[in-house]
């Protein structure tokens, strides 16, 4: 994934604001990556054009070498398929089970449901601990074990790239630490690269690189304590 | 094969979004179902009116029927040359022929005051030893209009006639007023009231004369005639066509289609037809305000969810399908209430009103696409605030 000299900007006219600045950014492939800085500094902003959820107005986004910049819907729906999303809040369908939302997640690449789609829903409800929740509705499960369906939603198309925002922010301290775990120890398992937004100063073990990001600007990088130690925490 | 791969390779989101939220499922449902229902009254009432004018024609014993260029409908068929009628025995195939009169007549009915008030009937005068109807109750009453001056009275005419019904069955023979002279009513018989008339009499063709002046022998009303038997009305019909050569003041029709002639005069010249399809429309609008209402409360309560799987992957196209879906389930979902309870009405108005009111396989077809038209136009006038939902939202 590579961001280069990517600017952005809010609006139209009197109240048009420029909120990225030329930025340069290089995440290779499988590193795990957390971006921090003040509320309204852009981070969001970075994952949404990552992800083909917003066009790139100036600069150039390359993920696993497609170009975004100028890109069609057709091309930022089938870049959206190349990337698993995890929201700060679940966003969970509620008329669907845990088995059927981490199905959508199959069935988002456009190809309708593939005939596994079940036992691969299934296995990754049980690589995120849920194996015994596959058949509850959202309301049955607790706030970590939503976010753990979310998490297996993201990841059982097995997308290279994971783009996750605050994940932890609607957690408590423990399972807020657990959630990150999991997904640092999956993504590592199946080489995925990971850029995720984080305020959360208790998980900064588990990154490779962390980012410092200040009104629009990354201002330092520097290894994750995860760097050191290439072997789960 | 193909359509059940397509059905189980994807979520039935739209199924599982209307199951979830019953109570706005079953108001969905209630919604198309009185559209449906509203709809097929519409229709079912409007083809009442059109059978009941050609009930009589279906009462009359003939494969084919000869009648005036100029005719309208049975109430008023003109008249033409009875030569015509000699003609056409002379026709192969030609079992018999005979003429029948008809015309308006007012006559002096029974009224809440005891001075009686003016109604029209239809008088049909017929030779008494020939059987031109069908019903055996009327064909073993013919012999009585022998005597001249004598009617047989229709039952189901339109108005309050039990006294006079009561006083026939007691074997009494009741009289009335009929164009100015004295009319004896000495059996009952049963076709009933359609436009124009209240009801028919009928009559001798020399008791008919007697009543109508103005009218001749040698100018029927309404010619039947009886093909043999193995030959067809239509192949005789075009014979007699033939034989009338240049003579274009009768027209030659099978039954049938003096049945469709008359029907189509009156979905032409009454607003019948008008009043009906502004009922259906407004039927149709009914079904679509209220499937839109329900189908548009679901799309804005799971905005949030569709921003989300756009942001996962998923097409506009693939998310408007759901609403469809949605769309197709509710008008499978009303129709099948709406069609039920509209054949129970149905049941009712025959047995009540006695008025022939019956399902057609074509009406079935008609409103069923009626519903499904009107619940598609519904989900897509819902579906344009999916459009909306944008994955750039969710974060
Ligand atoms: N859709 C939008 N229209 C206009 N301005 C926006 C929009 N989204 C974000 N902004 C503005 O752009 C700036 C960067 O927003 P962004 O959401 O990227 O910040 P952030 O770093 O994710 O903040 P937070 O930590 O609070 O989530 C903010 O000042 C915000 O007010
Ligand atoms: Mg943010």
């Amino acid at each position: 994934m590579e961001l280069s000299r990517l600017s952005h900007w809010y609006g139209a006219g009197e109240t048009r604001r420029q909120v990225l600045f030329e930025l340069d950014l290089v995440i290779p492939r499988g590193e795990v990556v957390f971006l921090m800085g003040p509320s309204g500094c852009g981070k969001t902003t970075i994952l949404t054009l990552v992800g083909g959820l917003r066009s790139v107005q100036q600069g150039s986004v390359r993920v696993a070498g497609r170009e975004l910049a100028g890109a069609n819907e057709a091309r930022l729906i089938a870049n959206r398929r190349q990337c698993g999303f995890i929201f700060q809040a679940h966003n969970l369908h509620r008329s669907l089970t845990a088995r059927e939302n981490v199905r959508m997640g199959l069935e988002a690449q456009g190809r309708g449901l593939p005939p596994d789609a079940d036992e691969r829903s299934e296995r990754m409800l049980a690589v995120v601990g849920l194996a015994d929740h596959a058949n509850k509705f959202q309301h049955q499960l607790s706030g970590g074990q939503r976010q753990r369906v979310a998490i297996a939603r993201a990841l059982v198309a097995e997308p290279p790239l994971i783009l996750a925002d605050e994940p932890t922010a609607a957690l408590d301290r423990q399972t807020g630490h657990d959630v990150v775990a999991l997904l640092r120890r999956v993504a590592r398992e199946r080489g995925m690269t990971v850029l995720m937004v984080t305020h959360d100063n208790r998980v900064l073990d588990f990154a490779d690189r962390l980012l410092e990001m200040e009104d629009g600007r990354i201002v330092a990088a520097r290894p994750g304590a995860a760097a050191a130690a290439p072997v789960n925490p | 094969m193909q359509i059940r791969d397509l059905v189980r390779r994807r979520t039935p989101l739209g199924w599982k979004q209307l199951v979830h939220s019953k109570g706005r499922m079953a108001i969905a449902t209630a919604g198309v179902a009185f559209a449906v229902l509203l709809i097929f009254m519409q229709l079912g009432f409007m083809n009442m009116l059109f059978e009941s004018a050609v009930m009589i024609h279906r009462q009359l014993n003939a494969d084919i029927v000869l009648v005036s260029s100029t005719s309208r409908d049975f109430a008023s068929p003109g008249t033409f040359p009875r030569s015509r009628l000699l003609q056409a025995v002379g026709v192969p195939g030609v079992a018999d022929a005979e003429a029948l009169y008809v015309t308006p007549r007012d006559w002096i009915k029974q009224s809440e005051t005891n001075r009686g008030e003016r109604a029209q009937m239809l008088m049909i005068g017929v030779r008494p030893d020939f059987a031109a109807f069908r019903d055996p109750e009327i064909a073993a009453q013919l012999p009585l209009l022998v005597e001249t001056g004598t009617a047989l009275f229709d039952r189901k005419t339109r108005g309050n006639f039990i006294p006079f019904r009561q006083a026939i069955e007691r074997g009494e023979r009741p009289q009335t007023e009929l164009g100015g002279r004295t009319v004896t009513l000495v059996g009952t018989m049963q076709i009933g009231s359609s436009f124009g008339s209240e009801g028919v009499l009928i009559v001798s063709d020399q008791t008919f004369f007697e009543f109508a002046l103005n009218r001749v022998p040698s100018a029927p009303s309404v010619g039947l005639v009886n093909v043999a038997p193995d030959h067809d009305a239509a192949g005789v019909a075009a014979a007699i066509r033939a034989r009338f050569g240049t003579y274009d003041d009768t027209m030659v029709m099978t039954m049938e289609d003096f049945i469709e002639h008359s029907k189509g005069r009156m979905r032409r010249d009454s607003a019948i037809s008008f009043v009906f399809t502004f009922g259906t429309i407004i039927g149709m609008i009914v079904g679509v305000v209220i499937v839109l209402e329900i189908l548009s409360a679901d799309v804005h309560d799971h905005l949030a969810e569709y921003a989300t799987f756009k942001a996962m992957g998923f097409s506009n196209r693939a998310l408007l399908g759901v609403v469809f879906e949605q769309s197709l389930i509710l008008s499978v979902a009303g129709f099948v209430p709406g069609l039920l309870v509209s054949l129970g009405l149905y049941a009712v108005v025959r047995s009540a009103l006695t008025m022939p009111i019956a399902m057609t396989v074509e009406r079935l077809v008609l409103v069923f696409g009626l519903a499904v038209t009107m619940c598609a136009l519904s989900g897509a006038l819902a579906m344009r605030r999916v459009r909306k939902a944008d994955p750039a939202d969710v974060f």
